[in-house]
């Protein structure tokens, strides 16, 4: 019965643990798929390489139909799975800060840490401008409490939002992310890049 | 790019049986009527007026005292602290908070253990922690607490020491006997623990 750790078939350790086992091959796959460069984050913001956009939404999708699969052959109680807090303004804010990062770093957080593990210098740097961002953000926080608070949604399902069930929203995004994937591949064709 | 296209129509397959099937909504820590019946005959969810009694005079704050009568009965007479919610609202929304928590110890009662019990057996077949029956409900109360027989003169130490504590206990909550309270030695009571629900955990995702 999952979640493990919260029905306590586990320990805490024991889900650190395993954490860290899923964390090593999550970069090992980063790494394998060739996000360790930048080029390849910044090619899905100019067209040319759409590999990363269809990485992280093939994991989506499946991650999701695993979800609601094992919810319904009982093996796990959704309800208890932890559903992050939507603060809109601050969701809002930190996405342009993010996409802004992606474009001109070339590195998701992620990316830059597994670049940086093989030694490209431009992930170290971008690393440094991570801690950086996290250590303003950390000690100015009485400044942009009151933004980052702001609009506060509780935690809502897009499922609930738009008054589908969670199967049927599951099925739309399958065909969204198959129709991106055929856009994206025809963008890659399109604005072809030679050599990077 | 022929497995792409098998790979994608899985998808589409398994995402298409998913929108048929209805959602499981049940709860999956639900009892099963063997582990019901093991809960109920072992009396695990039972607290004695002792136990009770004793909670109430040393002012636990962890307890809570929920009278099922009608608001009637429960204006007429009802112990200290208790709230009133009638059997049949045990399920709405209004006193959901209440039956449904993991920081009290609700304790169920009525005249005498049927509703209480009935009470018990739902919140714990939706899976609500932390629901007790005071066992015997208030015609107990009042033999035991309020109106405790002395014991015969050659009765254990323990009879003697209860009946003691008994007779206190009842004037701490506001009876009407005046006895000199001795030392309560005789009736150990034991708190059980606080079952906590599994809370929903913060996990760390991202890129």
């Amino acid at each position: 019965m999952a979640p493990l750790v919260t029905y306590e078939v586990i320990s805490q350790n024991t889900n650190l643990f395993l954490a860290f086992i899923i964390g090593i091959g999550f970069g090992w796959v980063l790494e394998s798929s060739g996000f360790s460069s930048s080029r390849k984050l910044a090619g899905v913001f100019y067209g040319y390489d759409a590999v990363v956009l269809k990485v992280f939404f093939t994991a989506a999708v499946t991650a999701m139909i695993g979800l609601l699969f094992f919810s319904l052959f009982g093996w796990i109680n959704l309800d208890l799975v932890y559903i992050n807090p939507t603060y809109l303004t601050s969701a809002i804010l930190g996405g342009v800060i993010m996409g802004l990062g992606f474009i001109m770093g070339g590195f998701c957080p992620g990316t830059s840490f597994c670049a940086a593990s093989i030694g490209k210098i431009d992930a170290m740097v971008f690393m440094i401008g991570l801690f950086l961002g996290i250590f303003i953000f950390a000690e100015g926080y009485p400044v942009w409490e009151g933004i980052y608070k702001a609009n506060f949604l509780g935690t809502p399902k897009l499922s609930e939002s738009l008054g589908l069930s969670d199967g049927i929203l599951a099925f739309l995004i399958i065909v969204a992310a198959a129709i991106m994937f055929w856009i994206a591949e025809w963008a890659e064709k399109k604005f072809p890049q030679p050599e990077y | 790019m022929k497995t792409r296209a098998i790979i994608t129509i899985i998808f589409l397959g398994l995402g298409l049986i998913i929108a048929a099937v209805p959602q499981n909504t049940t709860h999956p820590y639900k009892l099963t009527a063997d582990e019901l019946l093991e809960e109920s005959y072992s009396h695990q969810q039972y607290y004695s007026p002792d136990e009770v009694a004793d909670l109430l005079v040393n002012k636990d704050p962890s307890i809570q005292l929920i009278d099922l009568r009608s608001p009637n009965e429960y204006d007429k007479f009802h112990l200290p602290g208790a709230i009133n919610i009638p059997l049949q609202d045990i399920l709405s929304d209004e006193w959901r908070d209440y039956i449904d928590q993991d920081v009290k110890i609700n304790i169920f009662y009525s005249n005498g253990s049927l509703y209480a019990n009935k009470a018990w057996m739902i919140t714990r077949q939706l899976g609500f922690e932390n629901n007790y029956v005071l066992e015997g409900g208030l015609n107990y109360w009042v033999e035991t607490i309020m109106n405790p027989l002395p014991p015969a003169s050659t009765s254990p130490d323990e009879e003697l020491a209860k009946y003691d504590f008994r007779k206190g206990a009842n004037m701490a909550l506001g009876g009407q006997a005046a006895v000199t309270q001795t030392d309560d030695e005789g009736t150990p009571t034991q708190k059980p623990e606080i079952k906590r629900k599994p809370k929903k955990q913060r996990v760390q995702g991202g890129c």
